[in-house]
């Protein structure tokens, strides 16, 4: 039996996680590892702890790894909610806050401009479909569609870049046979439907999105699930 | 603070004092001029991190964006505010520690069933015994509270000193050492390789 102080002995063994993963202080490190020599039952545990230390480094390194396109795509989506809640906020006199750079300002502002213009489009379309439906009771997230499901119409969530135009964004609607009913929502975010000339063509909610992904103008474009 | 040696034998990436300097220092930009490259790299420097360490805690996959651009948002709108009490890397798994165990009360709420992170993911092994020792890990480690498993993550996956878990989980430091020691019993009686070891009593 090693000689053992009893306290010294449940100090150290509760320590034990910290010698194994090398970031025990370095003042705890001495005298941990002194008794550690003198217990062999803290060396059996401090085995055990680095096995564990080694299975779950391993899990970890083998786990799957978020592709940086995902990364990207997650960044723009944060990006867009700052944009759309600084625009909220920021002063519509164009002189911009103390310390903002005046590019950045001057985008923010034709940014406000294209996004009330697209509100006020996709407020209309709202309260026509709000008054032949019941209003969503749902929590919105920020990664959640805009509005609820009011047709059975292919739909899309669309991201516009800070800085695009309403004609651009009219001529990306047209050109895919999309129509904004609802949006921007918390992170900028529309929702926009196919309509039926569009998917008798063949178009869907996936090929539509794909191909406006693609488009610089556009930050984000996900198909939403019916 | 003196930059602590790490004799870590894996090769994780591990919180340091001189990563801490560097990222204050984007911090500062951020809250000095709204600088969005400094912003994006920070938010590059912490992504592929906090998704494997949410996906470890069994967050859902379509939650863990937003548990970590919630996070970022508050980093963002908040970075002028870090007073620099703790490092910057525990301020913010911090906050997305207290954002993740709200989304997994909020998916306990839904009728869906749960999605632990990929069994597969630890199925590779170098040998037989090896990879029956990752899966047996595995599924010790979703027994755990997830009080006890971020503490355990945290140590081993992240390799955060005691003191550094403690504030990340806004904790007092012998909470942490319960809560490990807790976990580290509960993984004896799943992983018989550990339960052979500390049956060697001196």
């Amino acid at each position: 039996m090693s000689p053992r102080i009893p306290d010294t002995h449940a100090e150290a063994w509760a320590l034990l996680p910290w010698l194994a993963n090398g970031r025990l202080a370095a003042e705890d490190r001495e005298w941990v590892e002194a008794h550690v020599q003198v217990c062999a039952e803290c060396r059996a545990e401090l085995a055990a702890q680095r096995l564990i230390d080694s299975h779950v480094a391993r899990a970890d390194a083998t786990s799957p790894q978020p592709a940086a396109s995902d990364e990207q795509r997650s960044f723009n989506k944060l990006w867009a909610r700052i944009e759309a809640a600084e625009s909220a906020s920021a002063p519509i006199t164009g002189t911009g806050s103390a310390g903002s750079p005046a590019p950045r300002t001057s985008r923010t502002v034709r940014w406000l401009a294209a996004a009330v213009v697209v509100q006020a489009i996709g407020l209309g379309a709202l309260g026509l479909a709000f008054s032949n439906g019941e209003r969503g009771k749902d929590y919105v997230t920020v990664t959640s569609p805009v509005g609820g499901t009011r047709s059975n119409a292919p739909a899309v969530t669309l991201v516009f870049s800070p800085g695009t135009s309403i004609s651009t964004i009219n001529t990306l609607l047209m050109h895919q046979g999309l129509s904004i009913v609802a949006g921007p929502g918390l992170s900028g975010n529309f929702r926009a439907e196919l309509s039926p000339d569009a998917v008798a063509s063949g178009a869907t909610a996936e090929t539509v999105a794909a191909v406006m992904s693609k488009d610089p103008n556009v930050s984000l474009a996900e198909p939403i699930a019916r | 603070m003196p930059l602590q040696s790490v004799e870590n034998p894996n090769s994780r990436a591990v919180a340091q004092p001189a990563n801490d300097a560097s990222e204050r220092e984007l911090l500062d930009r951020i809250a000095r001029s709204r600088d969005q490259k400094a912003f994006r790299t920070l938010y590059g420097n912490y992504y592929q991190r906090l998704s494997r360490l949410l996906a470890r805690m069994s967050v859902r996959r379509e939650d863990i964006e937003e548990v970590i651009n919630d996070t970022f948002w508050v980093v963002w709108t908040k970075a002028s505010e870090f007073r620099g009490a703790s490092q910057l890397s525990t301020w913010i798994i911090g906050i997305a520690y207290r954002r993740a165990l709200n989304a997994l009360r909020r998916a306990k709420l839904r009728p869906v069933a749960d999605q632990p992170f990929d069994e597969d993911s630890v199925s590779v092994g170098s040998s037989e015994e090896d990879e029956t020792n990752q899966q047996w890990l595995s599924l010790g480690l979703e027994r755990l509270p997830v009080e006890q498993r971020m503490a355990l993550e945290l140590t081993y996956t992240l390799g955060h000193s005691c003191e550094e878990v403690a504030a990340i989980l806004d904790c007092p430091v012998n909470t942490v050492k319960t809560r490990l020691f807790r976990a580290r019993e509960t993984l004896k009686q799943v992983l018989p390789q550990l339960a052979g070891m500390s049956g060697e009593k001196s």
